[in-house]
């Protein structure tokens, strides 16, 4: 190991050593707001480490690790996101659950996963960085162990997870036994010679595992019972971090191997594409559970999203792709996070139980005026309304879509983003009916988790207004 | 004086504004100041204008409005003779028609909002003259269209009134429809829209006789028959007269009307290349002259007679713009602003001294009732049957003689003016004749104040003296050929409304004849029904236009086309409902789908490989 330069691998190294020194804290003493403080500072620590790893890079670490500007890219997105994730639970455990020092812990430990997700060259990082993640996330849907919910909702997460990592690794074992080797670039090299059916069983099998994680059809059936069980923090870290992770581990893996090069390949994903764009949006349309709705409409995001992993074969450069891709992961994960958080937060300033049902959204501009208007604003960048992140998201798919001539991805596009657009309105539209006049004893939510929502919605106009600085960023390190 | 060229429009503009924003806390008193001021105001600077006036056009660029591309939209203004002609009958006349108005119109309840309107009618007719390229001046002529549309509703409580407003509207907006595609076909010929600089390229490019010029007149002629009342477009102004009689006076009859004349002058170098159009315009003013005043013959209410009046020396105007008489169609412009202002001025003394009588059947012997009324009217029938020496004799004389001079059909054209002349001596002195001699029917319970008969004695000098005034023309239009026609043709011309005052005289002073049997024959009976109603035009539209477009609308209430979309929103409302089903909850179902995909996908790779 001699030669590497630490650096290009600093937020991995802050992250795991932020998370024994928080191991050895808690044992220390327990004390939920220290716990709290320190996990946001090991995570900003780690987002801000990106910037002297620039220096470092690109560097292979080990074949395990690609230390380049894409890993260190979505390496700040993730830890930006794990961090909101951390400021906004703190606000929602509340006293629910008196010492919640392990929820920090296990946020932590899911956000290391998800950065080695980014690094990830090979594909034994990719299942360390993914069972990492997902095991974490196993304990936090089911964090909440007195209710009924989210403990279903963890053991069916559980269960099908492991039915997926099996896939996937099956997935290897035929990849192995077709190529001889494990890393990306040995994969692509060995590609053009081994023309066999097993190569392509073990291609297909490795994106019904990854497939799982990112809830698309077919393996969408747990998003909603998950997605309505578990925390809404959970939720939203559910959505951002661990879609956005899988979906650049998978895009590399896409690219450093050439995977798009094979026809039959294409033909599956662009199906997958198709079919969980018209599935999530048509279950979506008149559910009425709010956080199932944004469970089946992530199915249809994530449709979307597969549009450029087929436009990358068919485009002389694949960039365009690219970039779309990856600007799209930042609008979307940031979009997410903000409907979730600002649901929980909502939630819990409506005093009772977790915001369910659409009725329970009756009337909510005239009791909550800011947060509703966020919330709009989130709901607006999901639709893709033009002047937020969404908009400009969906329209650089488009033209990712439009250079590679796929028109029929683009119709179903078109039409399920008519149809998303009655959904979301539907609950725009629900906030402002007059409610029945019940000023609950309405509790402010803490000016942390108010200022990263200001925050996180403010990103999300900027990325709809002024697109350019962003683009620019993700021309040149992509 | 060119520097403030921007205060005449300016100043009833910013009268209007606070009219507007703060008329209902004024006074009524304040509100007259205010709403009369501001034109006679602006009618001060038309005058010391007109007083330094060089006889060379001013130019006053204010600001550019819009540039895209080519089109440079400036508000920018261009005074020559017409135009000053122009200004001084909008704000002349116009100021004594606010001043009558400050009277009439007292004590009701809308009074700021009346002369709100009415202010802002006169920027907007002053915009449509003083502008220097076409987009400027449809901007003030959609203005006066709007302004007329709120000022024929004005007594909008009344539904037969708004339905007037609509109507007028409407019909107008077909011809400003055509007007609109006129200007975007001279815009895709020329790169401009200003008025000279088009004229200036238009003799260039176009030879006489060229089929766009003659389709780019045509359209514009649309938007003049429109405004202007004129065949076929003229069935609005009518029912317009169901705005206040002031507002009749000013927009009905002195000036909007007039506004397609005036278009049809400006840019008459480009009616120049047209030859086919110009015979189209001498024709339309032909016929709707002697339509209009066998119309105007056969009503009982007095403001419909004027409007069919207004209409027909409309025409006499259309006639004389057809035949090249451009300078006389100006002339007869001004002089009938005159004699009609001062008809339905002294129109409106009656109805205001009548309890808002307006039926002439139920007047009479008002001669001695109301003696200033009665000389002010006696002068407007004589104006406006152009008896010697009156206003209206010289200009008409000149339209008429022109029309005998026209190039095509010369001679036919000049019987037709000579016999609407003949008509509109007879149906003047009917008017005359029925409302102040014989029995009386109704008594005045009132006199016209002041505020009102100032306003009819100035009339009633320029009805008498306003022909020896002429026209500052002769640098914008051509110079006309003056030939001198037969002699027996200018006592012809002469002497027709003599006979018509005559035969008026005969039928409806009960001596030697009686209009009574005449109409009680049956072929009277029929004809005066026919030409009652305005030969039937309006029932004819109703058939043709109205009917069928009520029933394509009641077609469509049912939104038809809808249905197709209602199916989709079904379809997915159907496949919503079969996959929530999917949706069970169930753990080991899940877990089928899961196995049962990847099947199906490797199902898909291997196929896709072959």
């Amino acid at each position: 190991m001699s030669g590497v330069n630490w650096w290009a691998i600093a937020p991995l190294l802050v992250l795991s050593g932020g998370a024994v020194l928080l191991m050895l804290l808690v044992a220390a003493r327990r004390d939920t707001p220290l716990s709290w403080i320190t996990t946001a500072l090991i995570l900003a620590a780690a987002a801000l480490s990106c910037l002297p790893a620039r220096e470092a890079i690109p560097q292979a670490v080990t074949p395990l690790l690609m230390a380049d500007s894409y890993a260190l890219f979505f390496t700040a997105l993730f830890a930006i996101c794990g961090l909101v994730t951390v400021i906004v639970s703190h606000e929602y455990l509340g006293e629910r659950h008196g010492e919640n020092e392990e929820f920090f812990l296990l946020v932590l430990l899911s956000t290391l996963g998800a950065v080695t997700l980014a690094y990830a060259n090979h594909f034994v990082a990719l299942l360390l960085g993914m069972e990492l993640m997902g095991v974490s996330l196993y304990a936090l849907i089911g964090y909440p162990d007195k209710l009924e919910l989210p403990l279903e909702a963890a053991i069916k997460y559980l269960v099908l997870s492991a039915a997926a990592s099996i896939t996937f690794v099956f997935g290897f074992a035929l990849l192995y036994a077709a190529v001889g080797v494990l890393d990306y670039p040995g994969i692509g090299a060995a590609l053009a010679s081994a023309d066999n059916p097993v190569l392509l069983a073990s291609a297909a099998m490795i994106v019904a595992g990854l497939g799982y994680k990112l809830s698309v059809v077919p393996f969408h059936m747990w998003t909603p019972d998950v997605y309505e069980g578990a925390p809404a923090p959970i939720t939203g870290f559910l959505a951002a971090v661990s879609k956005g992770a899988i979906f650049a581990a998978l895009l590399r893996w896409w690219m450093a191997s050439g995977l798009y090069e094979l026809p039959g390949l294409l033909t599956l994903v662009a199906l997958v594409a198709g079919a969980s764009m018209l599935v999530g949006n048509l279950l979506a349309l008149l559910q009425d559970n709010i956080k199932r709705v944004l469970a089946y409409s992530s199915i249809a995001h994530m449709g979307y999203l597969l549009i450029v992993l087929v436009a990358c074969g068919l485009v002389a450069d694949p960039h365009l792709a690219k970039e779309a891709a990856a600007y799209y992961l930042v609008a979307y994960s940031l979009t997410s996070l903000a409907a979730f958080t600002l649901l929980g937060l909502l939630s819990r300033a409506s005093g009772s139980k977790e915001l369910a049902s659409l009725d329970d959204l009756t009337g909510l501009f005239w009791r909550q005026p800011g947060l509703s208007l966020l919330f709009t604003v989130a709901l607006l960048s999901l639709a893709g309304i033009p002047l937020t992140a969404g908009f400009v998201g969906k329209f650089y798919l488009f033209s990712a879509g439009v250079a590679g001539s796929l028109w029929g991805l683009l119709a179903l596009l078109v039409i399920g983003s008519a149809i998303g657009l009655y959904y979301y309105l539907r609950m725009v539209y629900r906030m402002t009916l007059a409610g029945d006049a019940q000023p609950a004893a309405v509790e402010r939510p803490g000016w942390p988790a108010r200022l990263t929502c200001y925050g996180l919605v403010l990103a999300m106009l900027y990325l709809g207004i002024v697109p350019g600085p962003l683009m620019e960023i993700l021309r040149t390190i992509l | 004086m060119k520097d403030l060229l921007w205060l005449i429009p300016a100043l009833p503009l910013a009268s209007a504004t606070l009219l507007i924003l703060g008329g209902r806390l004024m006074s009524p008193r304040i509100v007259a100041a205010l709403g009369v001021g501001s034109v006679g105001a602006a009618a001060i600077c038309v005058l010391l204008t007109v007083l330094q006036w060089q006889g060379a056009p001013l130019e006053s660029q204010l600001w550019t409005w819009m540039q895209v591309g080519e089109l440079s939209a400036g508000v920018s203004f261009y005074v020559d003779g017409l135009t000053l002609v122009m200004l001084s009958v909008i704000t002349g006349v116009g100021f004594l028609i606010h001043l009558y108005s400050a009277e009439f119109m007292a004590g009701d309840e809308s009074y700021a909002r009346y002369f709100a309107y009415l202010n802002l009618f006169v920027t907007a007719m002053l915009t449509l003259v003083m502008a220097d390229n076409l987009l400027l001046l449809f901007f003030g002529w959609e203005g006066v269209g709007a302004c007329s549309y709120l000022l024929i509703g004005f007594w909008h409580f009344d539904a037969a009134n708004g339905a007037a407003a609509r109507k007028a509207f409407i019909v107008t907006r077909a011809g400003d429809a055509a007007m609109a595609l006129g200007l975007f076909l001279l815009f895709a010929e020329f790169g401009t829209l200003d008025i000279q600089a088009m004229s200036a390229a238009a003799g260039e490019r176009w030879e006489v006789g060229n089929p766009t010029a003659v389709l780019a007149t045509a359209l514009l002629l649309g938007g003049a028959v429109g405004k202007s009342a004129q065949l076929p477009l003229h069935t609005w102004l009518p029912d317009a007269m169901a705005g206040p009689t002031p507002v009749s006076a000013l927009i009905h009859a002195a000036t909007m009307v007039t506004a397609g004349v005036y278009l049809v002058a400006r840019t008459h170098e480009l009616f120049l290349l047209a030859p086919p159009t110009l015979l189209a315009v001498a024709i339309i003013g032909l016929l709707t002259l002697l339509l209009a005043a066998f119309a105007a013959l056969c009503q009982h209410d007095i403001k419909r007679i004027l409007a069919w009046s207004t209409i027909s020396q409309i025409g006499y105007m259309f006639l004389g713009l057809g035949v090249g008489a451009w300078g006389a169609s100006v002339f007869h412009l001004m002089t009938h602003a005159f004699f009609k202002a001062l008809l339905f001025l002294a129109a409106g003394a009656i109805i205001h001294c009548l309890h808002h009588e307006h039926d002439i059947r139920n007047m009479g012997g008002l001669r001695t009732r109301l003696p200033l009324v009665f000389i002010s009217f006696l002068i407007g029938a004589a104006a406006l049957s152009a008896l010697p020496l009156t206003s209206g004799f010289y200009s008409k004389d000149l339209i008429v003689l022109a029309a005998f001079e026209a190039p095509v059909a010369g001679p036919w054209l000049w019987a037709g003016a000579v016999l609407g002349a003949f008509l509109t001596a007879l149906y003047s002195f009917r008017l005359v004749f029925v409302v102040f001699f014989g029995r009386t029917n109704t008594l005045p319970d009132r006199q016209p104040g002041p505020g009102m008969a100032t306003p009819l004695a100035v009339l009633c000098a320029f009805a008498l003296v306003g022909g020896w005034l002429g026209v500052p023309v002769s640098n914008v239009f051509p110079e006309a050929e003056t030939g001198h026609a037969a002699l027996w043709v200018e006592v012809i011309s002469i002497g027709v409304p003599l006979l018509g005052l005559g035969l008026a005289w005969l039928l409806f002073l009960g001596r030697g004849l009686d209009a009574g049997d005449l109409v009680a024959s049956p072929p009277g009976q029929a004809l005066y029904g026919f030409w009652h109603a305005g030969w039937r035009v309006d029932g004819l539209y109703d058939w043709l236009w109205v009917k069928p477009y009520m029933g394509l609308a009641a077609l469509l209430r049912s939104e038809p086309v809808d249905r197709l979309y209602g199916a989709v929103v079904g379809l997915c409302r159907l496949l919503h409902r079969a996959l929530s089903n999917s949706q069970t909850g169930r753990l080991r179902q899940y877990g089928t789908v899961m196995v049962v995909g990847v099947i199906v996908l490797l199902n898909i790779v291997w196929r896709a490989a072959g």
